[in-house]
């Protein structure tokens, strides 16, 4: 675990053959990871919003939509194979519950719809996801495997 | 002119956010010192306009576990108000109300959750109030909610609630001190691009 590579928010990496991808604290953002077990090529991007409005091309990690297809036909480019790859993903948290106020939060539900979209029309089978409820989440996600764990605020951290 | 976004504020400006700042906060101060019956000064008020993954670290990592109490500004002006609050800072507030200091967050119960949050609403309700009547708008808040967390992923609510017109977000930031200690608990203010620029005309420095 020595050798871990941090994504921001917003933000992008891959890595290949070892070493592990991280981002800290996804509350209503999602993490998506795509691996290639041939290649041993990791890939991770930290998401904020579903769908990105026409001319923003300055930040395409910022969006599920954009962000997921530009960090799959990166690892293409890398020497990935499509039909190799298979994604994980965690994250899309409702962290505060407003009583009078029910669509306050409700950004999470909706990323999480739409990364799933995104990888169905990609053809990219979910292998694993951590996704929901009202808790904070760190990822981390291993070039070795293709393995994912998720830690969470007082409680051990899951693989899958 | 209407400000597009948080970088194209000029240094007067900026200036009177800060004082702003240091308006609300005070109010806050002198609510809460009543609520708990302790002498409360704040620290100067600090105006920031951060890279998201910036703001993680000014709260002290994102990792870092926080009670955070949350309000939605509607009205006249729109935003969000975030007061995060310490485990050191908890245990002084149930004291000062004759509960029993907690060892850790888990074993918060359901009383000092909502005695936690309306601690928060106080300190946010006295602040907006200042600023409301400074500017001499209507400021409409939310029901309060909390959430014990990591503090990336509460910050992370009004990032996400105004990301699709920024890439940064404005910060204005308080710190308390109880009896001369400086108690970390961050008070927080992110106004939206549009009612920011309508409060800076109301006070007289929108740009010409």
């Amino acid at each position: 675990m020595s050798n871990m590579t941090s994504v921001g928010i917003s933000d992008m990496k891959i890595i290949k053959g070892n070493g592990c991808l991280i981002t800290y604290a996804l509350g209503s953002c999602v993490g998506i990871c795509i691996y290639d077990s041939r290649t041993k090529l990791a890939g991770m991007v930290h998401i904020m919003l579903p769908n990105a409005p026409n001319g923003d091309n300055a930040n395409p990690y910022k969006y599920a939509d954009v962000g997921i297809k530009n960090m799959i036909s990166k690892m293409i480019s890398m020497g990935a194979v499509k039909s190799n790859l298979f994604a994980k993903i965690a994250g899309g948290a409702k962290m505060f519950e407003i009583f009078d106020d029910n669509a306050f939060g409700n950004i999470g539900k909706r990323n999480i719809i739409t990364v799933k979209d995104v990888l169905q029309g990609e053809r990219i089978p979910i292998k694993g996801e951590q996704v929901g409820a009202n808790y904070a989440r760190t990822l981390l996600f291993c070039a070795e495997n293709g393995e994912a764990k998720v830690r969470t605020a007082g409680s051990k951290e899951t693989i899958f | 002119m209407q400000i597009k976004n948080y970088e194209e504020l000029n240094f007067t400006q900026i200036d009177v956010l800060r004082e702003i700042g240091n308006i609300g906060s005070g109010n806050a101060a002198t609510a809460l010192s009543g609520v708990v019956n302790k002498r409360i000064n704040m620290s100067v008020t600090d105006v920031k306009i951060l890279d998201y993954n910036d703001a993680m670290d000014m709260v002290g990592g994102p990792e870092l576990i926080v009670a955070g109490v949350i309000v939605k500004l509607s009205g006249d002006m729109e935003g969000i108000m975030l007061y995060l609050g310490k485990l050191e800072f908890i245990n002084m507030v149930l004291e000062s109300i004759s509960l029993d200091p907690v060892e850790s967050y888990d074993e918060l119960s359901e009383l000092e959750l909502s005695s936690v949050t309306e601690i928060g609403n106080i300190l946010i309700s006295s602040y907006m109030n200042a600023i409301a009547s400074l500017a001499d708008i209507n400021i409409k808040l939310s029901v309060p909610a909390i959430a014990v967390n990591m503090a990336g992923a509460i910050l992370s609510v009004p990032m996400v609630e105004y990301s699709y017109t920024a890439n940064k977000i404005m910060i204005i930031d308080a710190n308390f001190m109880f009896d001369g200690k400086e108690i970390c608990s961050d008070l927080i203010l992110v106004p939206d691009i549009n009612s920011l620029s309508f409060l800076l005309k109301k006070l007289g420095v929108a740009d010409e």
